[in-house]
């Protein structure tokens, strides 16, 4: 809407040249201007400027919908607000599950399951609607080349056995999943930029990016200069164009992201430039005493990052067996967590712990601490004898 | 009439011709006549007549000003301001604490901000005072409607209606409680239905979009004489990127800011916006501060900064004319916006016993 010809805000054709002397010729330059400016260049008076900019700001406006509207738009086509994860205890939480139209962040540490998470994904759009999946085709964009389509098969085949019967149907479903492998920041938006286009022609209903993070941290060293400044400014430009294609299309995206230690004094350092020797195990979450520094694992990209998504998950280590996923930001949810393993069906939910009274504690989802293997280990030591029935990990 | 031909408002090169041929005040020109003046120039008879309009239109305009007359001037005595302030309804937000500690709710003609984390809870505080706004002058709101302006998208029609629907509940439980004629008549036309028609919803995409929308915002609130409250939710983000020239970001954001502070005192609305915030790296340390530079701290009236204590959030009234500094819990619930349920505590003499659970109601010293 910025990049808006003023021909096109109808503007007279003799304005429009005389404007494009001064070289304005987009809305973006004309609203930019102090009034004024704008009597300088357009030669006109006061009231006539005022009125040209309501014109061109009409151009520009958004349209008005009133909530109501909303509502009942949402109301006429319900499936379409969210996607399933077929993980039940987490879709009734999240009223649904993954929402259509806005950006879902999943973050954990290595190996905690976030691929695994993004091929069921995956795998559930392609499903028809009548089973809870969105009958549409999936991009995933891969930054590590983690994408194994072995495993995709292998996931869709134990968890839907009844509907993927014959290799037919599975052959189907991995023609409908348009892997990119970018392993630039810059093809990354690029990529991100063509989203649309390919949306209409192949008949897109989820974006996956995994991950964001990697890709990011490998380009922008934030220890140098400037670098810090131009990493939040390609973050907050793909944050917007993906918004932009999730609201317009209506179809979830779902993003990864890594894990860095945040130091009490505020200096995050990424968690993989750790050694494992360290005690990552250090405190959870302190604001200790000032001379200690006490660190915590928190989710990587920024405090900026964690403003533009709307949802943020966490995925963390428990014990030996079991993990958790925590709803740490949701509009809808309240903050919860739920216990899960990783099998040959993808991830599955330990329904043990009782759902019916949610603690509504949860703290900043930017430095929501997070459990890595190491931390979650030593508990699973130090509560040998004092395990409770429900937390039982499956053999 | 005296005036100045130089601070007329025509245009930039009728003003110079005027200035190169000798005129000086406006009376001059009046005096001199359409005719006159088209010969003199070198304009056409209609162009003089058109600029005579204007001359006469500010003319009398000054007059009105310098007469005090109009109410468009904005001047009154303090008194009457008081009188005004008293009468005027605040906008709860159903948080009592909060209410207190801004002395009695959201006041309108003014601006607040609301800065915080993210997920603290400032979508939600917006959504909640749009349907607040709307509540029936019986129950003790200010009965109008709302404007949000939406820049991340973060507007959830569903969590939207589950507060309305809260709210409703909230009302017909007043309602039934007291039995009085005019509170049931109110609850027939505050409805889920018609507080989602009375929220008008924009998003807007970018800064310029933004802009834009300000920009007509005045038509729009006369044509919706109703409104009592703007909100634009995230005044940071469409700001925050893709921005090189940071002295052109200053500059629209100061004429934003002024631009919302009329609107605010013509329309008798309240203006509510959401700013992030931003990671400032001192000596050897890092703290969290609003965005968008200190220059904008300027900008409201009203300076809210919520945070986390661990797993409390926190409401801590950082700027405000009128009210002290002061902090408060409050929590999310499915309803919406709402205080902090204290535990239930015994009774003890004197509070010679702590409970280290209660958190102490009184005002911190600063």
């Amino acid at each position: 809407m910025a990049t808006k010809k003023l021909r096109r805000a109808k503007l007279s054709q003799e304005l429009c040249e005389r404007l494009s002397r001064y070289q304005i010729t987009t809305c973006q330059d004309f609203l930019c201007l102090s009034l004024l400016e704008l009597m300088k260049v357009t030669g006109e008076s006061y009231r006539n400027v005022q009125k040209l900019l309501r014109k061109v700001s009409l151009a520009c406006a958004p349209k008005m919908q009133t909530a109501y509207e909303m509502k009942v738009r949402r109301s006429i086509n319900p499936s379409a607000a969210f996607l399933p994860t077929s993980l039940h205890s987490l879709d009734k939480v999240l009223h649904g599950g993954i929402p259509c139209g806005s950006l879902t962040e999943l973050t954990s540490p290595p190996g905690c399951g976030k691929t695994q998470f993004c091929i069921t994904m995956s795998v559930l759009a392609t499903l028809p609607v009548s089973m809870g999946g969105l009958d549409g085709a999936v991009i995933y964009i891969d930054t590590e080349s983690a994408f194994s389509a072995e495993r995709l098969i292998e996931i869709a085949g134990n968890r839907f056995p009844t509907y993927f019967d014959s290799d037919e149907k599975l052959f189907c479903m991995t023609r409908s999943i348009h892997l990119y492998r970018e392993l630039t920041c810059d093809s990354v938006l690029k990529r991100i930029k063509s989203l649309e286009e390919e949306i209409i022609s192949k008949k897109i209903k989820l974006i996956i990016i995994d991950s964001v993070a990697s890709v990011v941290r490998k380009e922008f060293d934030t220890k140098l200069q400037g670098n810090l400044a131009e990493r939040s400014n390609f973050l907050a430009r793909g944050a917007s164009l993906l918004k932009y294609v999730a609201e317009e299309f209506s179809i979830p995206v779902i993003l990864t992201n890594q894990i860095t230690t945040s130091l009490s004094n505020g200096l995050a350092i990424p968690a993989d430039l750790v050694s494992p020797a360290h005690d990552l195990s250090l405190s959870e979450g302190a604001s200790g005493s000032g001379k200690k520094e006490s660190a915590c694992v928190t989710a990587a990209l920024g405090n900026t990052w964690s403003h533009s998504v709307n949802t943020r998950l966490i995925l963390q280590y428990h014990d030996l067996l079991t993990r958790q996923i925590v709803i740490a930001k949701s509009p809808v949810a309240p903050f919860s967590t739920f216990f899960y393993t990783v099998e040959k069906s993808g991830l599955v939910l330990q329904d043990g712990k009782n759902l019916s009274n949610l603690p509504w504690e949860g703290t900043n989802p930017a430095l929501q601490t997070i459990q890595v293997r190491n931390t979650a280990l030593g508990n699973a030591l130090l509560k040998t004898t004092d395990e409770t029935p429900g937390d039982t990990p499956s053999p | 009439m005296q005036r100045d031909v130089g601070s007329l408002p025509l245009s930039p090169a009728l003003r110079a011709r005027l200035l190169a041929a000798g005129f000086q005040t406006a009376q001059e020109l009046l005096e001199t006549g359409p005719c006159g003046l088209s010969k003199e120039i070198g304009i056409s008879r209609e162009e003089a007549l058109e600029a005579l309009q204007v001359v006469r239109q500010e003319c009398a305009g000054d007059a009105a000003k310098t007469a005090g007359g109009s109410g468009s001037t904005r001047k009154c005595t303090a008194l009457e301001l008081l009188e005004e302030e008293q009468t005027q309804g605040f906008i709860i937000t159903f948080c009592s604490a909060l209410d207190n500690i801004l002395g009695g709710g959201v006041q309108l003609t003014k601006i607040t901000e609301i800065c915080g984390a993210p997920g603290v809870g400032k979508t939600q505080l917006c959504m909640q005072l749009a349907v607040d706004v709307q509540i029936p002058e019986c129950f003790g709101g200010v009965a109008g409607e709302a404007v949000f302006i939406d820049t991340e998208g973060s507007f959830m029609v569903d969590r939207a209606a589950d507060i309305a629907t809260a709210c409703v509940r909230h009302c017909q439980l007043i309602a039934e409680a007291h039995q009085e004629e005019d509170h049931l008549q109110a609850l027939e036309t505050f409805s889920l239905e018609s507080i989602l028609s009375h929220i008008y919803y924009f998003r807007c995409r970018d800064y310029i979009e933004l802009l834009a929308q300000v920009y007509l915002l005045p038509d729009f609130l006369s044509e919706h004489s109703k409104v009592r409250l703007v909100v634009i939710d995230g005044i940071a983000f469409p700001f925050r990127h893709d921005f090189e020239d940071l002295s052109l970001r200053t500059r629209l954001l100061n004429g934003l800011a002024q631009q919302l502070i009329i609107i605010a005192n013509d329309h008798k609305s309240a203006v509510v916006l959401t700013n992030q915030m931003t990671t400032r790296f001192g000596q050897n340390q890092s703290m969290l501060v609003p965005a968008l530079g200190e220059s904008w701290g300027h900008a409201a009236t009203v300076r809210l900064i919520f945070h986390w204590d661990n797993t409390q959030r926190l409401a801590t009234l950082y700027k405000s004319p009128s009210q002290k500094e002061s902090t408060i819990p409050y929590n999310i619930t499915p309803q919406g916006f709402r205080d902090v349920q204290p535990p239930p505590v015994t009774q003890n003499a004197e509070g010679t016993e702590m409970n280290p659970r209660k958190r102490p109601r009184r005002e911190e010293e600063k």
